[in-house]
């Protein structure tokens, strides 16, 4: 059988989703700076829409997993075509889930989708041997611990953060010695950051000393100096607001940025899992990606952002007035270094987990004035039904496929 | 993705601080109408009198804009008892306005010894200080939160209830000096007359004594 028609059909589906991904996440790494109107909506997308393509194209993994994180034993696929139907099934099943959950506005993993996706085809062709349940196991705990963790990361910083600043006798004085510190911390772990997730260094100790380190002093040198030159407002509050919304506009492009290279792959791996088929009539685990495909994401991403992004952000920028420019800061920082620390322990964690998680915990430290709990129980069933719902789509699916083909 | 939006929910602060405002607006109008009560203008301050009516029908409409928005659902820097009882509380102030207004629009004034009018007037300025102290409590309960809760806000928000206490003690001494007024003039004084001012020194203490129960609301969302 011929694979071509099947690799055009599966590269339609790997822009759907990566449509999908950018509609989904993106407006999430710039709401809390839209949110605290440090930027406008449209501004957003612009800055989200480039910098989620330039990190799919130029920081995206040149050699990607065809079966995301091993979730599926790839000696046991032995017949390529599985592997063909299998990647249409899981792309086509994440998709929908996505634009389900984006519907009705719940920020779920698109990793997790996928990886749904995945083993929903592969215990229908295989059982459930196929499945890595460690790693399966591994993904379940990231549901867990990222948003407590998070949870508990924002409170302590946000903590810190006040107390170092709104609590001294001359919070004026405080602030200026204490939000270039926090911001040049901050950086510390972004520059980390940047070398694992951007650039999938794997040493630790080169990302924190070549690069965290020294963006984290260039940033502070810079913060000091500035707030030197002119301090906004003898205001603590309104001072150190309009600090932190300067240094919340670099982290929210920061997250843009390692969003892309990132999670580009969850849409493009099954795109180069049928690629490889159709090019090479191989089915392996991990395969070289063509940069076209790359590309191919990392627009797919920018235009979900720019087509449903956009009305989100609008909303969110118009709407949202309980978040101020310290507590989105606060969740940037601590959903990074989360993640920073949970790649570094080779956990799984999920990003939108975390970050959702951090806003309980600014929530909790007194510092948000209202959060609304009914959206937090609805949010936390999303994310226990993404592997399941996506599994099971994917399933009928790859049945179907199986059946006709 | 709309999460955002839905995740935090309207704080009531922001209200709070709107229905605060037109609280204060009220009294002010009201102490308009003292004013020109005061003076013997009193088609002047029906007019005025009139606007006090309206502007507590105001605030009582913005009130009911917040219960509405304050579910249960809601996770809150505050317990929600505490903002519904304060948010009644504060909106009793505007009532006692309003129930001086009615007072005042009740009968002309007529013959009155000046020292009545004088005490009166003097609580309507009083009455003044206490919601301006009122709005000014809720707008550093709002940065109290803000802050999340740090030591120095806190104690600039005591330092206010403070003042509020100590204006409800000056009213409250007024009040009193009125009503011996009113018995050392009894034979100047008609039996309405009487009925009559007293009355509105009763409604005008009215004022600072809700104030006061409001700031006391605040302390309680401090300490939890």
């Amino acid at each position: 059988m011929q694979v071509e028609p099947w690799l055009l059909v599966t590269i339609i589906l790997g822009f759907a989703m990566a449509w999908a991904i950018g509609a989904n996440d993106a407006a999430n790494s710039m709401s809390t700076a839209v949110g605290a109107n440090a930027i406008t909506p449209k501004q957003a997308v612009i800055i989200a829409g480039v910098l989620e393509f330039t990190g799919a194209y130029f920081f995206g993994k040149s050699v990607t997993e065809t079966i995301r994180k091993g979730i599926l034993d790839p000696t046991m696929i032995t017949d390529p075509m599985v592997l063909v139907y299998g990647s249409v099934a899981a792309l086509l099943a994440a998709t929908v889930w996505l634009i389900i959950a984006t519907k009705f506005g719940l920020p779920v993993s698109t990793t997790h989708s996928i990886i749904g996706g995945i083993a929903g085809y592969g215990i229908v062709y295989a059982g459930t041997a196929i499945v890595n349940w460690g790693k399966m196991t591994q993904v379940v705990l990231s549901w867990i611990l990222s948003p407590i963790v998070g949870a508990i990361m924002a409170y302590f910083i946000f903590k810190a953060l006040t107390k170092s600043i709104f609590e001294r006798k001359d919070p004026v004085r405080s602030a200026r010695i204490w939000s270039p510190f926090w911001i040049g911390l901050a950086f510390v772990v972004i520059g980390t950051m940047f070398y694992i997730k951007v650039l999938h260094g794997k040493d630790l100790k080169t990302g924190v000393f070549m690069y965290g380190v020294p963006l984290g002093i260039i940033v502070f040198v810079i913060t000091y100096l500035l707030i030197k030159l002119r301090f906004p407002s003898s205001d603590p509050f309104i001072g150190v607001e309009a600090i932190f919304k300067k240094a919340q506009v670099v982290t929210s492009g920061y997250v843009a940025l390692a969003h892309g290279a990132n999670d580009v792959a969850n849409a493009i791996g099954p795109v180069a899992a049928v690629y490889a088929v159709a090019t090479m009539g191989l089915s392996g685990m991990k395969v070289p990606v063509p940069k076209w495909i790359l590309a191919l994401g990392g627009l797919g991403i920018a235009i979900g952002v720019a087509t449903y992004g956009y009305r989100v952000m609008e909303t969110v920028g118009k709407k949202i007035t309980e978040l101020t420019n310290t507590r989105g800061f606060t969740i940037d920082f601590s959903a990074a270094t989360v993640v920073l620390v949970a790649s570094w322990m080779g956990l799984p964690i999920s990003t939108t987990h975390t970050v959702v998680g951090a806003v309980i915990g600014i929530g909790l430290a007194r510092g948000v004035k209202a959060i609304n709990k009914n959206i937090v129980r609805d949010i936390i069933i999303s994310w226990f039904v993404t592997v399941p719902v996506a599994g099971l789509i994917s399933a009928a699916i790859f049945k179907f496929l199986m059946f006709v083909g | 993705m709309q999460v955002w939006t839905k995740l935090f929910a309207k704080s009531p602060f922001k209200p709070l601080i709107k229905h605060s405002e037109v609280v204060l607006n009220t009294v002010e109008t009201l102490e308009k109408a003292l004013q020109h009560w005061y003076d013997g203008d009193y088609e002047e301050m029906k007019k005025i009198a009139v606007e006090v009516d309206r502007l507590e029908d105001v605030a009582d409409r913005i009130k009911e804009e917040i219960r509405d928005s304050l579910s249960s659902k809601l996770m809150m820097a505050v317990a929600r008892e505490d903002v519904l009882i304060y948010l009644h509380m504060q909106d009793k102030v505007a009532d006692a306005a309003e129930d001086t207004a009615k007072w005042l629009l009740i009968k002309e004034p007529g013959e009155l010894p000046v020292e009545v009018k004088e005490v009166i007037l003097q609580m309507g300025m009083e009455s003044i200080k206490a919601a301006k102290l009122v709005h000014e409590a809720i707008v550093q309960m709002d940065r109290v939160i803000e802050s999340g809760f740090t030591e120095g806000e806190i104690k600039r928000e005591y330092e206010i209830i403070r003042q509020i206490e100590s204006v409800e003690n000056k009213i409250d001494g007024l009040d009193t000096k009125l009503m011996q007024l009113v018995f050392e003039n009894a034979d100047k004084l008609s039996w309405g007359d009487g009925f009559y001012i007293l009355n509105i020194a009763r409604t005008l203490s009215n004022i600072s004594d809700k104030a006061k129960d409001a700031a006391e609301r605040i302390r309680l969302m401090m300490n939890k």
